[in-house]
């Protein structure tokens, strides 16, 4: 009989191993990321074998692709930290149009502003270019109009234009606007609460990836104010 | 918006997952493509691309077992096929960016996240096709190869204020450099970096300086690029390029190390690392880079039968210093060695080569009886050629035996070797390799200049430097007993001057090597004795001292 091979490591090893935590989130993100692939596949597979058959079911189809988008959406965001943490993120500056990343994200997002009756107005020069990662700021604008969709009553607007060598890209909606928490400037990162029921990872990632885009006039920030052009809030990204 | 002719349009979808295709079909034919056909495989893929020119390809990058999503768009963009210029989108699960890291050369038109939505898919085809379509007179003169025209395009583009004026910048410069018009390349490249530091436009700047031979001023430009993006995957790529042209092969492996530490999964540079370490006689280094470009090469256009035997014989070789570091690697090299004819085809050089690598890896795994019977089958397959061909195939066939033990077929077939091209210095320099005292000038030359060069850092007692200068020569002349003592020599000289215990493993590695090349009747065999000796004393009273 063949001698059984010892294990490498005995179970009293693994029990003084330390958890790098942070990995451990990044591989099981990792592994959500592509169930949730799949269950948005099998999603859109059911929808077409059966499609809705009134206004109702097509709603709570609607709900069910929504939840599922921004799960990806948070996903994505989570994976980009730990990235950006791990100096693993490569940032890709490049010449883009400004009009193009704003259509891309209302384009995403079509069904779920079609099926909540919400408008989105567009205000932007169509040869505007300007330099920023497009899938950085991409993410971010998905979130800024998953986040508005939410919160607005009927009417959201996406204007840009260049302000003082910076680029600023604001989306306005008309809902209640931002509590008063989320007025008084840059957050400190201890604001990530899990009480609130909103982690404000959004926020967070937001900011990191502003501060991602420098030049020699600076680097990219962020403002929100309330009372803007619709009656609620704006968020505005500055880009240098 | 103007009409973009979907509906002449002939698309391919590649992804694994029929629900997936199903999806994609429906989408491409709402937007009112005329054609769409779908593959499950990149393989299947491949043979469609070879049967027609598709406008459009939307490729899944994971693709499950076979070739991945880069790999079928690097096969379509290196080699001869009607959908070299399709435009490309490499669809994805995850962020681009992991992708864009492990790959080289090629890039797709786009990238696109999953899920994909009708709308967003309409949005970005869209956006594309107006791009190619304004662009497609340049992309028609560069596919005619009239560069003149495609640049004389591309600045009409620019000065009309074109929308794609910096997609229009970069063609210009890759054309620039193309036609060696260097001024202009560092003209454009300037103006463009006079408004903005871009990543491409410094990149640009590096090639140009590259072209122009000022090293120097290439090398400031990568440390900048570096600084502000160290995962710029690009700048280690040319940096790479400049240690070529400086003749650098130790900074040239380093680079290549930290390049593949970022990025695993990129083939070509794990090839390069696995050459270039080799060379450096780093072959530990070398096997394992190797392996993985063997590993990496399984559905990859850019595998070639040199990686793999290149493999095996570092195996091989790292074996005859180190039969500990070697073990591990054994397995797959014999897998490899075994595989070759399956995958690059068959002919006798091949096999004969195959076998003989299999016999000597056979002897490393312990199996004496494989080894002596792919010996057998290997002389049988290499037959009596007179062939220059076979030459590298009879080399090989002259170490096998010196490894089995069998020397005097070994010496026969040497001395017969030797006598075929007494007069033929370029074959002369590939025997050399088996050699003890070099037979070709250029050898000779070699070996007479690195021991002055040695000797004189020797002399001077910086050992450090003279045992890199014998080590270089050691790679081309692993069987040259003199140098290997003098490199022996140099490193307990440093040994002497403060005890390292991976120097003083080296110097064991070194003296294994040189333990089954030389015979007692050896003119060097007293030099090797003492210098045993005074290693071996060296390494006692170190033992002692710890102890005490």
């Amino acid at each position: 009989m063949e001698p059984r091979s010892t294990p490498q490591h005995s179970d009293q090893d693994y029990d003084q191993m330390p958890i790098d935590f942070s990995f451990v989130l990044a591989s099981s993100v990792h592994d959500m990321k592509n169930s949730l692939g799949m269950l948005l596949n099998t999603l859109s597979a059911m929808v077409e074998a059966s499609p809705p058959k009134d206004a109702q079911q097509a709603k709570l189809f609607s709900t069910l692709e929504y939840e599922a988008a921004r799960i990806n959406g948070e996903l994505v965001q989570l994976l980009s930290l730990y990235k950006m943490d791990e100096k693993t993120l490569a940032i890709l500056i490049d010449e883009h149009h400004v009009i193009d990343i704003i259509e891309e994200q209302i384009a995403r997002n079509y069904a779920l502003l079609t099926s909540r009756d919400i408008s989105v107005e567009v205000d932007c020069d169509s040869d505007l270019a300007w330099y920023f990662d497009s899938e950085l700021l991409g993410g971010v604008l998905n979130n800024l109009v998953v986040n508005c969709a939410r919160y607005c009553r009927e009417r959201l607007l996406i204007s840009a234009s260049e302000d003082n060598g910076y680029l600023c890209i604001s989306v306005a909606d008309d809902g209640q606007g931002y509590p008063e928490t989320m007025l008084l400037g840059p957050a400190p990162q201890a604001s990530v609460s899990f009480n609130s029921g909103n982690t404000r990872l959004g926020l967070l990632f937001a900011r990191k990836v502003l501060s991602l885009h420098k030049s020699k006039r600076g680097q990219g920030y962020m403002t929100i104010e309330n009372g803007g052009p619709l009656g609620g809030g704006v968020l505005k990204l500055h880009l240098p | 918006m103007a009409d973009l002719g979907f509906y002449k349009m002939h698309a391919l979808i590649i992804d694994d997952f029929e629900n997936f295709r199903g999806t994609l079909y429906k989408m491409l034919m709402d937007l009112g493509i005329g054609n769409v056909d779908s593959a499950a495989s990149g393989e299947e893929a491949l043979r469609y691309c070879k049967t027609r020119n598709y406008d459009l390809i939307l490729c899944d990058n994971n693709l499950g077992k076979g070739k991945s999503g880069q790999q079928v768009l690097e096969e379509l963009r290196s080699t001869d096929n009607p959908c070299a210029e399709s435009l490309f989108i490499l669809v994805s699960a995850e962020s681009s960016k992991s992708i864009i890291m492990a790959a080289y050369d090629y890039e797709p038109d786009a990238y696109l996240a999953k899920p994909i939505t009708p709308k967003a898919l309409d949005q970005r085809l869209n956006r594309l096709f107006e791009q190619r379509s304004e662009l497609k007179e340049v992309l028609a003169a560069q596919k005619a190869g009239d560069d003149a025209l495609a640049i004389k395009l591309c600045n009409d583009l620019v000065a009309q204020g074109s929308r794609y004026t910096n997609s229009c910048q970069k063609i210009l410069g890759q054309l620039y450099l193309k036609q060696n018009n260097l001024p202009a390349a560092e003209e454009l490249y300037r103006t463009v970096l006079d408004n903005r530091e871009l990543e491409w436009a410094q990149l640009g700047m590096v090639k140009t300086r590259l072209a122009q031979k000022d090293l120097l001023g290439a090398q400031q430009w990568l440390e900048n690029i570096l600084q502000s993006n160290p995962l710029c995957m690009k700048a280690y790529d040319l940096k790479a390029e400049l240690f070529k042209l400086q003749n650098n092969t130790e900074g040239l492996q380093e680079v290549l190390q930290k390049a593949t530490d970022l990025s695993p999964l990129s083939i070509l540079r794990q090839q390069e690392l696995g050459a270039v370490a080799q060379q450096n006689n780093d072959l530990l280094t070398a096997a394992n880079a190797l392996k993985r470009a063997v590993k990496l090469g399984e559905h990859s256009c850019f595998d070639k039968a040199d990686v793999h035997s290149l493999f095996a014989q570092a195996t091989i070789d790292l074996f005859s210093i180190d039969k500990e570091l070697a073990k591990p690697l054994v397995r797959d090299a014999v897998a490899c060695a075994v595989n070759m004819e399956d995958k690059f085809g068959k002919n006798n050089l091949r096999k004969a080569e195959s076998l003989l690598l299999e016999s000597q890896l056979q002897v490393c795994a312990g199996d004496q009886r494989r080894a002596q019977d792919a010996l057998v089958s290997a002389q049988s397959a290499l037959g009596s050629s007179k062939d220059e061909s076979a030459l590298p195939v009879q080399i090989e066939m002259v170490r096998a035996l010196r490894l089995l033990g069998r020397t005097n077929e070994a010496q026969e077939c040497l001395a017969e070797l030797l006598h075929r091209y007494a007069a033929n210095e370029q074959q002369l320099q590939k025997l050399d390799v088996l050699l003890d005292e070099p037979r070709s000038e250029k050898n000779k030359l070699m070996v007479a200049e690195i021991n002055k060069k040695g000797i004189a850092h020797y002399n001077a007692k910086d050992f450090a430097a003279a045992a890199d200068a014998f080590k270089t020569a050691l790679q081309k002349l692993p069987n040259h007993v003199g140098l290997r003592l003098n490199y022996v020599q140099a490193l307990i000289d440093k040994l002497k001057t403060g005890f390292d215990v991976s120097l003083s493993e080296k110097i064991q590695q070194t003296f294994t090597k040189t333990t089954a090349i030389i015979s007692q009747q050896h003119p060097q065999f007293q030099r090797y004795r003492q210098l045993n000796d005074v290693y071996n004393s060296l390494v006692r009273a170190h033992e002692k001292q710890q102890r005490g």
